[in-house]
């Protein structure tokens, strides 16, 4: 469960987080949407401090904020994240890049020496069960598609056994039917494993699709917080200034199309 | 460089006729003054000629029996050059993540350990083999400890630089897992840099090949001992199957080292 009060990120004078509230409970897939810029990612990585908060409380799994590099590795381990580029190494295999997920509990110099304890490997193939790349295990991870890399990745955050999967644009490179493969696994785990998923999108197709709860950020504050049926066109055109909720709310294609003609 | 770009391409304008014409001219003066200061001289070559024919003539044919004399020295080249680029991989591996911009962990040592790498580079391995003779000793070890420093400086400029140019992405990645550092430099940096460190390390075996092959000159091992000897006792037969086998030995080396590194290096 992730528990976020007054959250603030400033960058010299530009404030990317205004004073954000969010709550994502156990087992829940929680979409942001916003415009570029409207600070998803920078919430996102406020959560496992890839980025310090300015001011604000985040809990994250009960655990208090880290007052040093052992505490802040600590909490990371308990914290999946899913990148736009899913950030696996390219020249290690797919199940070396799942047990990646596992290395923080591991023994250091043995996981150094690639001597990898059975339990993790268990741990590492179940997690690639899960995203039905079993069979791909021993296969170089720059072998594989797009696609199948992106599910590398997922697998390699459930090889963590999270309590929280934060997801930043985990879609944005990938083909609609891809795309709706990988949303499918992250709901899964969020429903099956009852992981509290916080998942950013630009596509509000998706979010309507797949979300239990929708949270719009405009300009670093929330301006919506309901589920994907109460997100009607006055809460698009408040998440989307200036865009016409008609569009926003049609399918990407069709979106492209309009684009191209405007 | 930006000041001089306007000399590589757009209209031919007075001005840009000036400069060419200038930069002609200075070179021109730099030029001659310099085949001043070294005696160039293509009267001095033509009158030296019939002497290197001579030379030459004497050379020929090489002495095949003397090749016998040279498998040690050439084993003890090959060993040289072996353990020269041993001992800077060893040198170079700790100190090239202090030299990386991007891992090093304070941007003063960064610059600390890169001046430390063109110091040991810029200096000659001859230069630092006379240093080592005078300190160990004639011998080839004095030429093992010359390679190895000058290559650690060579080897860990190379190292770092690959260090660089590596994808942060799955960096950052380990890190969001809670992975330790030191974990996340065997599982998400040596997996990029490795194909171009050994690639490095081989073109380094090359080069302190070739560099092996002279040590012998100043008395640090090696064939180059042979070829100055059979010189300084005017057996030039021997001398011209010195430079055979040294020619012979080098591209072998060269020949091995580039057909292995461009299959390491194939994606």
């Amino acid at each position: 469960m992730i528990e976020i009060r007054g959250l603030t990120k400033t960058y010299g004078d530009i404030a990317a987080l205004r004073g954000i509230d969010l709550r994502v409970s156990v087992g829940e897939l929680c979409v942001v949407l916003g415009p570029s810029g409207a600070g998803k990612s920078t919430l996102l990585r406020c959560v496992n401090r890839l980025t310090e908060p300015t001011s604000g409380e985040i809990l994250v799994a009960g655990q208090s904020p880290p007052r040093n590099r052992a505490e802040l590795r600590e909490l990371r381990r308990h914290i999946g994240m899913i990148f736009q580029d899913h950030n696996i190494v390219p020249r290690l295999s797919v199940l070396k890049n799942v047990l990646t997920g596992r290395l923080a509990t591991m023994p250091p110099i043995a996981a150094a020496l690639q001597v990898f304890p059975r339990a993790d490997i268990d741990i590492a193939l179940f997690a690639l069960r899960r995203v039905d790349l079993a069979e791909r295990a021993n296969d170089r991870a720059d072998r594989l598609s797009g696609g199948q890399q992106q599910r590398v990745g997922i697998a390699r955050a459930l090889a963590q056994r999270p309590q929280v999967i934060l997801a930043d644009e985990p879609v944005a490179s990938l083909d609609p039917k891809t795309a709706r493969v990988v949303l499918d696994d992250l709901r899964r785990a969020a429903h099956e494993l009852g992981i509290a998923v916080l998942c950013n999108l630009h596509q509000v197709e998706y979010a309507l699709e797949f979300a239990d709860r929708i949270v719009g950020i405009c300009d670093g504050r929330v301006v919506f917080e309901g589920t994907p049926a109460q997100l009607d066109e006055a809460a698009l055109s408040r998440i989307y200034p200036g865009l016409d909720a008609e569009i926003a709310r049609a399918p990407a294609s069709a979106r492209r199309a309009q684009e191209r003609v405007i | 460089m930006n000041r001089f770009r306007f000399l590589l391409g757009g209209a031919w304008t007075f001005r840009r006729r000036l400069t060419w014409l200038g930069l002609f001219f200075a070179s021109a003066v730099v030029l001659v003054w310099s085949a001043r200061g070294i005696g160039l001289s293509f009267s001095e070559l033509l009158r030296g000629l019939p002497w290197i024919w001579d030379l030459v003539s004497r050379m020929l044919p090489p002495n095949w029996a003397f090749s016998e004399r040279l498998v040690k020295p050439v084993i003890e080249t090959v060993q040289i050059a072996l353990w020269g680029t041993l001992l800077s991989v060893l040198l170079a591996l700790p100190l090239c993540f202090l030299g990386a911009r991007n891992l090093s962990p304070s941007l003063a040592l960064f610059h600390v350990i890169r001046q430390v790498f063109n110091a040991l580079r810029g200096i000659n391995e001859i230069i630092f083999a006379l240093i080592f003779v005078a300190a160990v000793g004639l011998g080839p070890f004095a030429g093992v400890l010359a390679l190895s420093i000058h290559g650690g400086g060579m080897l860990g400029k190379f190292f770092a630089e690959a260090v660089e140019e590596i994808d942060a992405g799955p960096v950052e990645a380990l890190r969001a897992t809670g992975t330790r550092p030191s974990l996340v430099v065997v599982f998400a940096v040596l997996p990029q840099v490795i194909p171009s460190w050994i690639a490095s390390t081989l073109y380094r075996f090359e080069v302190n090949l070739r560099a092996a092959t002279i040590l012998g000159m100043i008395g640090a091992g090696g064939i180059g001992f042979e070829l100055v000897s059979s010189l300084k006792l005017f057996q030039y037969q021997d001398t011209a199957t010195c430079v055979l086998v040294i020619l012979i030995m080098v591209m072998t080396a060269d020949y091995l080292s580039s057909r292995l590194r461009a299959r390491i290096l194939a994606p």
